[in-house]
Order: structure tokens, then sequence, then C-alpha cells
């Protein structure tokens, strides 16, 4: 019994297939198939990714530019991280970015996935193609538009306009402090990229069938009720993926806060990515820059492993 | 069997990468080709220059050619140091940011001392004095880099809104500050600035220090004579987040590119505008230009009360500078080299009216900025560094990314000089 | 997986009747409760339209109208030039060219060997796939910037550094991890009953994975490329790194061809240049919108 069944891989670990007859398990155990089904792919991988990445891993351990020469230090990048406060602020901005765009996105992504398909219905698919169309564009001109339109001088941009308008103060410097400075990356980052996840939600919801949702009306399901209790259960796997591929893509922010703001007033919108190129390309202290970028992956590991542990709990209630 | 041609594909595919060839810097023989690495684009500046210099070079040496790469500034030191760290760099390239970075290219032998190379060409004369001087105050002693620009730095300021509104050309900070507030009392923004380049803010802070505690001021503090957390240090902080809390820079100047912040000057919104001569090449165009060459004027920094700088002291420096290859530099080179030295300086005038930091003759129909450029830096008793020449490049970094905070009053005087002491210390 | 066991069994018993939604006597009511989903769809609209047109306008406007007028304003007259120095100056024939050069192949190379490994991974049976299929997750986690400088030792002395090989190598590498997974996803919702039928069919498994697997997540494929696409075309780190010659610029690089020493943008070319561009890729989506829809409607990403 249990040489027919096994557990499924990676993403998906709690799933069980069982396959009945012998000739398919042959068949599907067939080790030059497999070697050339995945052979191409993680040798493109591992020379282009794992060798790099522990490359680099090995120069946390060193001091130095890669013109000088690099010295080995020990633990030393490590211990100057501890007390780094510059470190510690980009963390925590990365942090609070990561889960402000994420909660975002995929938040934004679910409501307009349920504006499609119990509101709009069939003619959604225009609507579907314009939210989408802003991951279409290149990131300096997104940039340029948000700078334009939360400008304040030469011209004040429409959102100061539309303030001075209501009534409210019209000449606020949007990217003068960073509290604003954050509302404006995480706006225009969510914007960019709702409409992505609501095509990927879309799908998810698109494919309940709807006997379920017309069943569980019956039942006196109805709005949030039917959203919380039967749409967001089927919908958690899809879900999941959304969030991970967010979270990962979040934390890992570079372009959009380049172009945006480029880290400032001051450092105070510098995430970890930009803090680990200033370090290594502009200070010329790879060691230290490549120790930042280290934790950066720790820390997105961390995330998705809390996310997948969060999820795994969450099903087996 | 679809699978298996599909990797053998995939194995050609790698393989064919592995081969195929994409750097043509082996290729020796062959007329010269020298490839210039440089943050302005082909069209304009220095590469502009060069590239008809070398088209003439090209009539006694058929086929020499001038290759422009373009690197955004941001990003300049980044590619060098991957080039350098292969060992190599282009034949001639704009100096990295971080003279950090510079003095490790020389040290591992990557780069050319050119005061050794230009006399051994026997053209060394042709640079004028004072420029080679003041490369060498920020290159470590040695000259590394070819002034291609020596520029002065002072505030440019609009004649007829000054007119207007009843102001006399002001020669103290007091004065300067009194007609900064007439001008804001009468609706007129003071001054254009770009914070988002931060160091157009910074140049103030270095000019008043070194108004106040004299030119040495910030060698002291490289020399850990002073630190910049005292209290003269602090005041010249104070001073300038003075004419940001009083809104003299307008608003929203920590968003104002380069660009925007000099069009709010060109187009008489803003009156006054601290910036090098390198821009009176922009005041000249009249298509940009909408307040006339005629109208614009030019303060020498003012000096402070109680201060022992002086006005004939003039903040100077040779803009970006182009240093060239070890690797790349053969006979060939040298003697290109010699015939871009020998006419860089006229040719730089008559092409752009750009003032060089090589021996020139100003032609006869040089504008009246131009020529009133020339003159000045011929008063100028004592060149003046800027703020952060004589930073290790993460202060720079802080210095010109926390400024927009110190004049918003995100950020005190005392903590900005407190943050920017730090990174010099660990620097 | 678990949770809608409930709500199915529940709902097998209840009887079958229409839709509630053609009780007539509800209609006006209905109607009014609808009035702030309209407005809310049409904010919408309104902020996703917005930006287009002010795209296609501003790359219509000339240098100083963009520090002189206000950024709702309309272009004071149609500035055709900016195009004409877009495709001049801007040389976006020859970055077009280029980018499609190093997308397309490694479009190719992501999917297919994305797609077999996705399928090795979660079909096939073998010690250690699990291990494996964490190893390609965990290249989500790898920031770009952290691999930069090994990445141009090794092409560097591959020679490989200012051709578009490097930026075809590196885009597959980091297209893998997440075609990988999703396609793990994907292949998960095939039945094992359709593998068995066919090899009871007497096929190979090369066959049965072109002939029965392939067909069954054409449209995924087609999504994935998708998703992939715009990473790929949007990437300014690694072709900025990478390539130097302009001659071999991509679009994104190319479009600093108009910026100065200082960061100053020329921003009436620019925008005429990401038009240029961006209506190819718009295109492109459109024509594709519908087949995706279908592809991530094809039941697969669902648990």
């Amino acid at each position: 019994m249990t040489g027919r069944r096994h557990r499924g891989g990676g993403p998906y670990p709690d799933r069980l297939i069982t396959y009945e007859e012998e000739p398919v398990r042959s068949m599907l155990g067939d080790k030059r198939a497999i070697a050339v089904f995945i052979g191409p792919a993680l040798i493109v991988y591992t020379l282009v990714m794992i060798v790099p990445l522990i490359w680099s891993a090995g120069y946390t351990f060193f001091d130095g530019s890669v013109i000088g020469g690099f010295n080995f230090t020990g633990l030393d990048n490590y211990k100057q991280l501890l007390g780094d406060d510059a470190f510690w602020a980009s963390t925590w901005f990365t942090v609070k970015y990561g889960i402000a765009v994420t909660v975002g996105q995929v938040g934004f992504g679910l409501l307009l996935a349920l504006l499609y398909t119990f509101y709009l219905k069939r003619a959604s698919a225009l609507v579907r193609t314009l939210v989408f169309f802003p991951v279409v564009l290149p990131t300096v001109a997104v940039a340029a538009m948000f700078t334009k339109l939360f400008a304040v001088a030469p011209q004040p941009g429409l959102i100061n306009s539309i303030a001075s308008v209501l009534g409210m103060s019209g000449d606020r410097d949007w990217f003068g402090d960073s509290g604003s400075a954050f509302i404006v990356l995480v706006v225009m980052d969510v914007w960019r990229s709702m409409g992505f996840y609501a095509v990927l939600l879309y799908a998810g919801l698109v494919d309940i069938p709807d006997d379920i949702i017309e069943g569980a009306r019956l039942d006196g399901a109805r709005g949030w009720r039917l959203v919380r209790h039967i749409i967001l259960p089927m919908l958690t796997p899809i879900l999941l993926s959304s969030v991970i591929f967010s979270i990962n893509g979040t934390l890992k922010v570079f372009d959009s806060i380049m172009a945006l703001t480029g880290g400032g007033p001051g450092d105070t919108t510098s995430p970890l990515t930009l803090y680990m190129y200033k370090t290594a390309f502009s200070f010329g202290d790879y060691g230290y820059g490549s120790t930042i970028a280290m934790q950066l992956t720790l820390l997105s590991l961390l995330v998705t492993l809390v996310i997948f542990r969060f999820s795994r709990k969450d099903q087996t209630r | 069997m679809k699978l298996r041609s599909v990797a053998i594909a995939a194995a050609a595919m790698l393989a064919l990468a592995a081969c195929s060839s994409g750097t043509d810097d082996t290729a020796a023989s062959g007329p010269l080709q020298v490839k210039y690495y440089s943050v302005q684009q082909p069209t304009e500046g220095w590469p502009l220059v060069f590239g008809k210099l070398t088209d003439d070079y090209a009539k006694t040496k058929p086929g020499t050619t001038l290759k422009v790469e373009v690197a955004p500034q941001a990003d300049l030191d980044q590619k060098l140091q991957l080039l350098a760290s292969q060992n190599n760099l282009p034949t001639i390239f704009n100096a990295p940011n971080s003279n950090e970075l510079l003095q490790q290219m020389y040290n591992s032998g990557q780069i050319l001392d050119l005061e050794a190379t230009l006399k051994e060409l026997g053209v060394f004369d042709k640079l004028n004095p004072a420029a080679v001087e003041l490369v060498k105050k920020t290159q470590g002693g040695k000259l590394l880099g070819l002034p291609l620009e020596l520029n002065i730095e002072g505030v440019w300021y609009n004649k007829k809104l000054f007119a207007d509104n009843g102001i006399t050309a002001p020669t103290t900070w007091e004065e300067l500050s009194a007609a900064a507030a007439a001008l804001q009392a009468k609706g007129v923004q003071p001054f254009a600035a770009s914070g988002q380049q931060g160091w157009p803010l910074t140049r103030l802070l270095g000019n008043y220090l070194f108004r106040t505690v004299g030119p040495n001021a910030l060698q002291d503090v490289k020399d850990g004579k002073a630190k910049l957390t005292d209290p003269q240090y602090v005041a010249a902080a104070q001073a300038v987040a003075d004419l940001g809390t009083k809104g003299y820079f307008g608003k929203g100047v920590g968003t104002l590119d380069y660009a925007t912040a000099q069009d709010l000057f060109l187009q008489g919104k803003a009156a006054m505008f601290y910036m090098g001569s390198w821009a009176v090449r922009d005041f000249g165009n009249q298509q940009t230009n909408k307040i006339g060459a005629d109208n614009i004027g030019f303060l020498p920094f003012p000096t402070v009360a109680g201060g022992t700088g002086t006005a004939d002291q003039t903040p100077m420096n040779a803009g970006l500078t182009t240093v060239v290859s070890k690797k790349g530099y053969n006979a060939e080179v040298g003697a290109w080299l010699k015939y871009i030295v020998e006419h860089y300086g006229d040719r730089a005038l008559s092409e752009i009216g750009l003032v060089s930091g090589f021996t020139a003759n100003p032609p006869a129909d040089a504008s009246a900025l131009t020529k009133g450029v020339v003159t000045q830096i011929g008063a100028t008793k004592q060149p003046l560094l800027w703020f952060e020449a004589l930073f290790p490049t993460k202060a720079t970094d802080t210095a010109t990314k926390n400024v927009t905070r110190l004049v918003t009053g995100d950020m005190s005087p005392a903590d900005y000089m407190n943050t920017l002491q730090k990174a010099i210390d660990q620097g | 997986m678990s949770t809608p066991t409930a709500v199915r069994h529940a709902h097998e018993t209840a009887p079958v009747t229409p839709t509630l939604r053609h009780r007539p006597k509800n209609r006006l009511g209905r109607q009014l409760r609808r009035m702030p989903l309209r407005a809310a769809v049409a904010l919408l609209l309104l902020i996703e339209i917005y930006p287009l047109v002010w795209l296609i306008l501003s790359s219509l406007k000339q240098e100083d109208e963009f520090s002189l007028k206000p950024v709702w304003a309309l272009p004071e007259g149609f500035d055709w030039a900016n195009y004409s120095e877009a495709w001049t100056t801007g040389h976006m024939s020859t970055y077009l060219r280029n980018s499609l050069l190093a997308t397309v192949p490694s479009l190719a190379a992501i999917i297919v060997f994305g797609v077999a490994a996705g399928f090795a991974l979660q079909v096939m049976v073998w010690r250690g796939r699990g291990a494996v299929l964490l190893v390609f997750l965990a290249g989500v986690m790898v920031p770009l910037q952290m691999v930069l400088l090994p990445l141009f030792t090794i092409y560097f002395k591959a020679q490989l550094i200012n051709s578009l090989w490097s930026l075809i190598i590196t885009y597959t590498a980091f297209g893998l991890p997440l075609t990988v997974f999703l396609m793990a996803g994907y292949f998960r919702a095939i039945p094992p009953e359709v593998l068995e039928a066919s090899f009871l069919d007497g096929a190979g498994i090369f066959r049965t994975f072109a002939v029965v697997v392939l067909p069954m997540v054409r449209n995924a494929i087609l999504t994935i490329a998708l998703v992939q696409f715009f990473f790929i075309w949007n990437d300014l780190l690694l072709s900025l790194t990478f390539i130097s010659d302009d001659n071999l610029r991509t679009v994104q690089t190319g479009l600093l061809n108009f910026v100065g020493q200082y960061g100053q943008r020329q921003w009436g070319p620019t925008f005429a240049s990401i038009c240029l561009t961006v209506v190819p890729t718009l295109l492109l989506y459109l024509a594709l919108n519908q087949k995706v829809m279908k592809g991530l409607t094809a039941g697969s990403v669902k648990g």
C-alpha cells in the first residue's frame, strides 16, 4: 500500500496521488525520462542562480572590494549588521512596505475579481483588460506619472489640485516626508499590479462551480457571508500563491522606489535592495553588501515559510 | 522523441552561448577605436568635442574612431567597478563619483597618472596649472583625470526681477537673506534649487563654511582638527536650513530635478539660482531660456559678517574628469591623446562655449556670459572645493540625500551634522 | 480541498431552483443598491484610462510644457517631433529589435524547460523531487542584486558581456522558479487516469507528455508566457549591467538616451518612445487576452 502512494512535492505537499497500475508507476519512475525533463532547467538554474548565490554567500565572510582584493574577516560583517541602524531601518521599511503592498495588491485584486464575477459578469472583459493595462507600462513611465500626479512644484499635480478644490490644503509636498512618500509608493505599486492579481483570482473564482454558489445562496448565504464561508475557502490555494508571489516581489522591490523616490527623503524609503546596491556598488563594500542581500533572502524565506505554516493550519481546521 | 531534441537544443544553446564572442576588445590590429565611457550623451559636452576632434585626427590617421557608450551617472560606479574587477576598463572613461574607487583603480595599476603621461607626450603645458592643482586636491595629490571643464560656482540672478523689486546685488549673506525676504514678500520665489540632486543645496552649506571658518574649513574636518558638530559648523547648517524653512526654495524642493529647477529660473519664476558655470551652455539656449541671456547676472558667493573668508575665494571644480585606462593605452592611443590635449581647449570653447582646464583663447564671438566666466576665473585668488569634495563616498551620499530634510525642517541642523560626522568617522 | 466538502453535501440535498435574479419586484431596489457599485466601476475605469490618455498626450508635448503647464493640460500642438526624435536619436527600432531578440528566445527556453521540469517534479515519481522543487521555489526569493557580481564575472570569462546571450541566459534562469512552481500546480489538476489511459494505449512517457499532457495545459503555458514576457520586457537592471554597447541595448535601457548627466530627462521623446513600445505589447495582450483568460480559467490553478 505504501509503495503505491507517494507524497506530492514542494508547494502542494498535502496531496496524495495513488497510481493503481504497476506499469504506470514504472513509466513515471523512468530515470532517463526524468533526467531529460528536469535536466535542462536544473542545469541553467544551477549555473545562473545557485552557483552565484553560493558564491555571493561566500563574500559575506570577506571585506574589501572587487578591485583591491578581499580579506577574510570571518563573521565581522554579521557583527557589523547587528549594530547598523541603516540596516534595521531598511529592514523595517522593507517589511512594512511588503505587507502594505501585498495586502493592497491581493486585497484589491480579490475585490476586483469579485466585481468581475458577480457584478460585471460577461461584460467584464474590457474592464479586466483596462485594469491589467498598467502591468504593461515601464516603471519609468509609471513613476513619472505618479511624480507628476502628486507634485506640488513646479505645477501642482492632480492630487493637490483636487485637494484644493475640496477645500483642503492644496500644497502638500507628498514626497517631502517619509510617511506620505510611503503612501504614494504603496498606491503606485498597488495600482500597477492589482489588475494582474485580479485576473489570477478571477480565474479561481470562475472555476468555482456555479451550483455550489447557487446552493449556498439557497441556504441563505449572501454577500459577505457567502464570500467568507464559501468563496474564500475555495480560493485558498490560489490566494496563497498570490500572496507568496506578491510578498516575494515586494520584499525585493527596487525599480519602482529607485524611479519614484530614490529612497528619499533622506534614506527613509530605502528598502534592503537599495541599501545593498549602494553599499556594494557605490560604497565599494561588496562583502557587506552581500551580507545585507543574504538577510533579504532569509527574510523572504522566513515569510514564505510562515505563510505556508499559517495556511496549513487554516486548512486542517 | 521531441523532448530529447529539446534537451539537445538546450545544450546547444548553452554551448553556443559559451562560444559566441561578445566582446571585441582584444582586436589589436586595424585602425584605432577609442572607447569612451561617459555620463554625457554623444551629442553633448565632452563626448561631442572628443568626437569632432577625433574626426579631424582621422584625416591624418584614417579610420580612427571614437565610440561613446553612455552610462547614467547613478550607475557609473557600478559599471566601472564591474569592468575594473575584470581588468577591462574602456580606453577612456569618466572618473567614478567615488574617489575611493578611483584611488583603488590607480593603486591596482589600472589607470594612468596623467601628469607623467602628458609630460612624456610633451603636452603637459597645455593644461591650466590652476586646474591641475584643483584636480590634484580632490584626487589624492595626483592628476588622474583630465579637467575637461573648469567651472566657477556662484549665484546667478535674474537682473530684471531684481530691478523690478528694487533690489541691488547682495554681497553679504545678510543682504542675500534680506533680498530673498523682499522677493518673497512680492510673491517671487527667491531661489530655485534641485533637492533631488541634493548637491546644489549642500554647496550653499559648504560655501557658508568657507566664508565663516575659512578656506580650510573642510580640510580641517578631514584632518580631524574640527568636527562637523562644532558650533560654527552647525551654525552653517542652521543658516541654510533657515532659507528652507522660510520657504525661499519654494514648494516641493525635494522632488525638483535638475532640469525643472533650472527651468524655474530660466522661466523667470525664481530670482536666483546657485549653479556652476557649466550651466552657461543652457543659459545660451533660447528654447529653454525665456528670460534672455543678457538678463542673467552672476554674484560671487556672499561673505558672512565676522567670517574670515573673502569674496575672491571662488568655489571651483573641474566637473567630472576623464581618466585613461592603463591597459588600453599604447603608442597609438598616446598619439591620439596628444592631439586631443593640444586642441581640446580651443575646440571646447568654440564648439559649445565650454571653459576647460586647458589653455585656450576665447573666440571673439563668445557670449558675454562665457567671457564673464573666463574673467571671473582669472580674478580668482584662491579656488575653493565643494562641501563633500574630501568626504568618503558614504558621507557624500548621506550629505546629499538628507539635505532636503534639512531644508524642509524634517531634520534639525544638529542632527544633520551629527549624522554626517558619523558617516565620515565610519568611512 | 477539505473545506468545500461540507457545502457540497449540503448542496446536493438542496432542490434545484431558478436563480434569484428573475424576481421582478426587486428590480428598482436592486438598481438603487447598485448605484454605489456603478460609481465604483466608473471611478475604476477613470483611474485606469486616465494614465493611458495622459501618456499619449504627454508624448505630444513640447519640452517646456512639462514645467510650464499643469499636469492635465492638453498639448499646445501635436508635436510629432518627439516621435521622430524617438525613432532617430532614440534608435527605438534597434532597441525594439534587441528587446525582441532577447525576449523571444528567453520565453521559449523558460517555457520548454519550465514546463518539462514542472512535469518531472509534480507528476513523475522519484526520490528527492520535493527537495528539488524547494530549491526552485527558493529562487523566487533571491534578490537579483545579490548575484550581479558573480554573474558578471562568469559572463565576462565566457565573453558574454555585451552580448544578448547574457540576457537570454539570465532571464531564463530567473524565469524558471515561478514557471516551475506554477506549472507544478497546473499539473496537479491532471487526473492520474488520463496518464494511465495513455500508457495503457501503449504510448511512452515522452509521447504522453507531448500528445496528452501539453494540450491540457496549453492555455496555462500561454498565461505564464505572458507574465514572464512583462518581467523580461521591463527589465532594466540586468540589461544595464550586462550591455553597454549602444547597438545592443534593449528598450528600457534605450530610454536612458534621453537622460542627461544630472538625471534631467527629455520627457517628450521619452514618452513618445514609451508609446511606441507599449502599443505593440498592448496589442499583443489584447490579442491573447481571451486565450489567457481561458488559460487561467482552465481550472488548473485552483486546488
